[in-house]
C-alpha cells in the first residue's frame, strides 16, 4: 500500500539507553569487583562460604519480594507479604512440630494458608473496592496479633522435620539448596508475568484498568488473581523461611516487607523502567545485599544497613518517577 | 491566486462590513531553528477586528510560531515583530513586550486550576488585592472578579468552582481572564489581541458555536483575534483571514474569500487528497450483520437497529441524547435490556468480555482514559487485543509482537519514531490510528466508534476514514457516533438520529448531507 520504509523494530541502542537500563546491575558487578579488590574486605568477601552465605540468606526476600510483584504489577501495594510470609512459617510449624502431621500436609495447609489470605484480601480488594493499603496493612496487623497470641512471644524451635531444615542449610554442587528452590520460584513466576496472557494483562490492569476493561479482559478477575498468587508465593516464602531458621518465630513479618519493597522498586528501575519485574527485583536484591555485606566486612556499623535500605527505596522511586516524566516529555 | 504572497498593506477599509483594519501585530521574517529549522521566514499579520486562522497539520510549525509571538521561544536573528506601531528585533522580543504590546494568549489547556473557584483563578493571573500586607482581600477580589465577567458578558458566581463549569463555560472563562483590562490600563489604548490555540480541540462540536459566537462578538468589539484550529468547517465559518502552514513555510495566506475547503486541506497535506467520495451504494440487500432490538440502556429507550455487511451507519444527536451509551450497551459495557444478534444469531452480551467474544470491537471517545496504555512501546499497544496471535509452545513471545509492529505501523499510517517508543510520544492522531489498528488485528466484525477523528488533524482524519471503509468493505461492519456533520457526512452511508434516548430519524442515501443532519438533530420529536 505504502511504500515509506518500514521502522525498525527496535530503537537504535545508544550507550546512554543501554546505561540507564542496566545502570544498577552494572553498579552490583562494579561493587563486586570493588569489594573483592579492597584490602581490607577482599579475602573475606571472595570467599566461597561469604558468596555461599550472602546467596542463601537472600533466598527468602527474593520469595517474599516476589509475592509484592503481582499485585504492583496490577497497580497495588500489598502490604500483608511479610505477614503472610511468617504466619505460613508458623502454620508449617504448628502442623508439623505440634500436631505431629506429615511435612507434605504442612506445607499444603501453609500454602492453602496463604491462597486463602489472598483471596480475601483479593475479594476485597478486586470486588468491595475497598483500598488496598488500608485492607493489606489491616491483614498484616491482623496477622501479626495471632501469631503473637498463638505463640506467646514464643519460638517453636524443637520437631521441625529434618528434611525441611536440609533444604534451608543443605547445598547441592556449593550451591544453597534455598537459593536454588528460590530461583525455581523466580523463574516460573518470571514466566507467568513476562510469557503469558495472564502476565501482559496483568501489567495492562495496572497501566490503565478501563482501557483493560474495554478490551474485553475481565479486570476484577486479573486483580483478584494477582493478590492470590501474592498470598501463595508470600506462603512459599514462609515455608522457605522455616527450612532456613529452623525455628518458627514470633515476630509479624514486618521486617521482611521493607527490604522486599526497596529490591522491587529498585528493580522497577532497571530493564523497563516503571515496570516491575522479577530479573529487576534479583538485581534490586544483590545491590542490597552485596552492597551491606560489602560495607559489614569493611567494617562499616550495623545501621548502615538499615540507613541503606531507606535510601535506596527513596532512591529507586524518584528516579523511575523522574525517567518515567522524560519518557513522556518525549513527546512534542 | 496569492499562494506565498504578502499580506495587503497598512490602512485599507475591507470586508463587507467595512470595519476599518488597522495593524496591530505584523511578524516579519519569522524564523526559527533547533537542530532543523522549523519554522522559515514566516510573515504574519493581525489587524484588529478581523479574525486571523492558523491552519496547519501537526509539526507545522503552528506552536512554535505561537511562541515565539507569546515570546517564550525566541526567534532566529534577523526577524522582527511589530508591534502597535513600535518595531522589535526578534532578539529583544520578550513575554514582558508581548503583553505590553496587547497581546493576549490563551492556551489549549486554558490554565485553569479546576478546583478553585472562578476569582481564584483569576486571582492566579493577575493576582490578590491585599487589605494589609500579607493579607488578602476576598471581597474585593469577589467584586473584581464580578466586573470583570460582567464586563465578558458572563454570568457566573465567581465563586464557582471552575471545574463545575461546562468545557465551552470554562474557555470562556479564560478569555475573560485573559483579556481583563489592568487597573491602570491607558485609556486610549487599542482593544486588546487575542490570540487562542486550539481553543476547539477539546470541545464538543455542540459547545464549538457558543465559543464562536463569542469570538464573533470580540471580533465586532475591535479586538484582533488569530486561532490555531484543526477544524476545518470551523476556519470557514468564523475566518477573515487565512494563514496555512507546512513544514514551517506559509504555503498560503489571504482573506477566506480566497479559499475553499478542499483548497485549505490540499494545502494543509500538501498534495490532493483522496477524498473519500461516499458509496452510492445501497447495502441494505446485503445480510444483516448486526442486530438489536428493543434496546434500554441508560438514557436509551427502545432502540431498534439493523447493520448490514459492508455498511456504516453513522449516530447523531446532542450531547446526552444517549450516543455514546448506544455503543456502550452493544459492547456489554453497561447493563442493558433488549436482544443483540450477529448474523441473525442472538448473542447474550452481559460484558465487555462476551461483546470481544464476538468479535465486536470499540474504539473509545475518551482516548487517554480509555484505550491508550501510553507508557507502553507502541507494539505492545498494537498487540494489546490480540495476544492469543503470537502465543507459542512456551508461552507469550514478546519477540513475535515486536516484529509484527512495523508492518503494522506502515499499514496503518502511524508516524512514530519507532515501535519501541512509548505510545505518549505519538501525536494524538497517530495514536488513534494504534488504537484502531490494535482493533483491526482482530479482524472484528462489528466496529463501534466513539468520535473517532475528534482533536485528529485533517491528514490522519482522512487516514482513519479510510481504514474504517477499507475494513467494513472487507465485510465487516460499523457503528460511528460522532458529533461531527462532516464526518457523518463523508463516511456514513446512513445516519440515526437519536434524541432523549429514542431514534427519531433515519437518514439514507442522498439525504446524509451535513445540512439535513444538523436540522435533524437540532429538531425534537419527529419520529420518521
Amino acid at each position: 500500500m505504502t511504500t515509506s520504509a518500514l521502522p525498525s523494530p527496535l530503537p537504535r541502542v545508544s550507550l546512554g539507553a543501554l546505561v540507564e537500563r542496566f545502570g544498577l546491575l552494572i553498579l552490583v558487578i562494579a561493587m563486586i569487583v570493588l569489594f573483592s579488590a579492597l584490602p581490607s574486605s577482599g579475602p573475606a568477601f571472595r570467599s566461597v562460604l561469604n558468596v555461599q552465605t550472602l546467596v542463601a540468606n537472600q533466598g527468602v526476600g527474593l520469595v517474599v519480594a516476589i509475592a509484592l510483584l503481582f499485585p504492583l504489577a496490577a497497580g497495588y501495594f500489598d502490604f500483608s507479604v511479610g505477614a503472610v510470609a511468617s504466619a505460613a512459617c508458623l502454620v508449617t510449624a504448628a502442623c508439623t512440630a505440634t500436631f505431629g502431621l506429615p511435612l507434605w500436609l504442612g506445607i499444603t495447609l501453609a500454602l492453602a494458608f496463604g491462597v486463602g489470605v489472598g483471596a480475601g484480601l483479593g475479594w476485597m480488594v478486586a470486588y468491595l473496592e475497598v483500598n488496598p493499603f488500608i485492607s493489606t496493612l489491616g491483614a498484616a496487623t491482623l496477622l501479626g496479633g495471632a501469631i503473637f497470641a498463638y505463640t506467646g512471644g514464643l519460638q517453636i524451635t524443637s520437631g521441625i522435620p529434618r528434611e525441611l531444615t536440609a533444604i534451608g542449610s543443605g547445598r547441592v554442587g556449593g550451591v544453597p539448596t534455598i537459593a536454588l528452590a528460590a530461583a525455581l520460584i523466580a523463574l516460573v513466576a518470571w514466566w507467568l508475568m513476562s510469557r503469558t496472557v495472564f502476565g501482559r494483562r496483568l501489567y495492562a490492569v495496572g497501566a490503565n484498568p478501563r482501557a483493560t476493561q474495554l478490551l474485553g479482559v475481565d479486570v476484577r478477575r486479573i486483580q483478584f488473581l494477582s493478590f492470590v498468587a501474592s498470598g501463595t508465593v508470600a506462603a512459599l516464602g514462609g515455608v522457605l523461611l522455616l527450612a532456613r531458621q529452623g525455628a518458627a518465630t514470633s515476630d509479624s513479618g514486618m521486617t521482611m516487607l521493607f527490604p522486599a519493597l526497596t529490591a522491587v522498586l529498585l528493580g522497577t528501575i532497571v530493564i523497563h523502567v516503571g515496570r516491575p519485574s522479577v530479573p529487576g527485583t534479583i538485581i534490586g536484591l544483590l545491590f542490597v545485599a552485596v552492597l551491606v555485606s560489602g560495607l559489614t566486612l569493611v567494617g562499616a556499623p550495623a545501621w548502615v544497613g538499615q540507613v541503606f535500605n531507606g535510601a535506596a527505596l527513596l532512591i529507586a522511586v524518584a528516579f523511575a518517577r523522574l525517567a518515567r516524566a522524560r519518557g513522556r516529555a518525549a513527546r512534542r | 491566486m496569492i499562494e506565498n504572497a504578502s499580506g495587503a498593506d497598512g490602512e485599507v477599509p475591507v470586508g463587507t462590513a467595512g470595519r476599518s483594519r488597522s495593524v496591530v501585530l505584523r511578524g516579519e521574517h519569522l524564523s526559527k531553528t533547533y537542530a532543523t529549522r522549523v519554522v522559515h521566514d514566516v510573515d504574519l499579520e493581525l489587524s484588529s477586528g478581523r479574525l486571523h486562522v492558523l491552519a496547519g497539520g501537526n509539526g507545522s510549525g503552528k506552536s512554535t510560531l505561537l511562541k515565539m509571538l507569546a515570546g517564550v521561544v525566541p526567534a532566529d536573528a534577523g526577524g522582527a515583530i511589530v508591534l502597535g506601531g513600535r518595531r522589535i528585533a526578534a532578539e529583544s522580543y520578550s513575554p514582558r513586550a508581548a503583553r505590553a504590546g496587547g497581546l493576549r494568549f490563551v492556551h489549549q489547556d486554558l490554565g485553569l486550576v479546576d478546583p478553585l473557584s472562578i476569582a481564584e483563578n483569576f486571582a492566579l493571573d493577575g493576582g490578590h488585592p491585599h487589605r494589609l500586607p500579607g493579607w488578602i482581600d476576598d471581597r474585593r477580589l469577589l467584586e473584581r472578579t464580578s466586573e470583570d465577567l460582567r464586563r465578558a458578558g458572563l454570568d457566573f458566581d465567581p465563586r464557582i468552582p471552575v471545574a463545575a463549569l461546562r468545557p465551552s463555560d470554562r474557555t470562556l472563562i479564560a478569555i475573560a481572564r485573559a483579556l481583563r483590562e489592568d487597573p491602570d490600563a491607558d485609556a486610549a489604548r487599542p482593544p486588546l489581541t487575542l490570540i487562542l490555540d486550539e481553543p476547539t480541540a477539546s470541545l464538543p462540536i455542540t459547545e464549538v458555536d457558543r465559543l464562536l459566537d463569542r469570538l464573533d462578538a470580540l471580533r465586532a468589539a475591535g479586538h484582533g483575534i488569530a486561532l490555531v484550529t484543526h477544524r476545518l468547517s470551523e476556519v470557514m465559518r468564523i475566518a477573515d483571514d487565512v494563514t496555512v502552514l507546512r513544514d514551517g513555510n506559509v504555503v498560503g495566506t489571504g482573506p477566506i474569500g480566497d479559499f475553499d475547503q478542499d483548497r485549505i486541506l490540499a494545502l494543509i497535506a500538501g498534495h490532493v487528497p483522496e477524498r473519500l467520495t461516499r458509496h452510492e451504494r445501497d447495502s441494505s440487500r446485503a445480510p444483516v450483520v448486526l442486530s438489536a432490538r428493543g434496546l434500554s440502556a441508560g438514557p436509551i429507550r427502545g432502540i431498534d437497529l439493523d447493520v448490514h455487511r459492508g455498511e456504516i451507519v453513522g449516530v447523531a444527536g446532542l450531547v446526552g441524547s444517549g450516543r455514546t451509551t448506544l455503543l456502550r450497551a452493544l459492547f456489554g459495557d453497561v447493563p442493558a435490556v433488549g436482544q443483540i444478534a450477529v448474523d441473525g444469531e442472538s448473542v447474550p452480551i452481559r460484558s465487555t468480555r462476551d461483546a470481544v467474544a464476538h468479535r465486536f470491537a470499540l474504539v473509545p471517545e475518551d482516548r487517554v482514559r480509555e484505550a491508550a496504555y501510553l507508557d507502553a512501546p507502541v507494539w505492545e499497544n498494537l498487540s494489546a487485543a490480540s495476544l492469543w496471535r503470537y502465543r507459542t509452545r512456551l508461552g507469550l513471545s514478546g519477540r513475535r509482537e515486536r516484529r509484527a509492529a512495523p508492518a503494522l505501523i506502515s499499514r496503518f499510517r502511524v508516524r512514530t519514531p519507532s515501535a519501541a517508543a512509548p505510545l505518549a510520544a505519538l501525536s494524538g492522531g497517530n495514536q488513534q490510528k494504534v488504537v484502531l489498528a490494535r482493533w483491526l488485528q482482530t479482524n472484528p466484525r462489528v466496529l463501534l466508534l466513539d468520535e473517532p477523528t475528534q482533536g485528529v488533524d485533517a491528514v490522519a482524519r482522512d487516514d482513519i476514514h479510510r481504514t474504517v471503509r477499507e475494513t467494513v468493505d472487507g465485510g465487516a461492519c460499523a457503528v460511528v457516533v460522532s458529533s461531527d456533520v462532516e464526518e457523518l457526512e463523508q463516511l456514513c452511508d446512513r445516519v440515526i438520529v437519536l434524541h432523549g434516548g429514542r431514534l427519531v430519524q433515519t437518514l439514507a442515501g442522498a439525504r446524509v448531507r451535513r445540512d439535513i443532519l444538523t436540522a435533524a438533530i437540532q429538531q425534537e420529536n419527529r419520529v420518521a
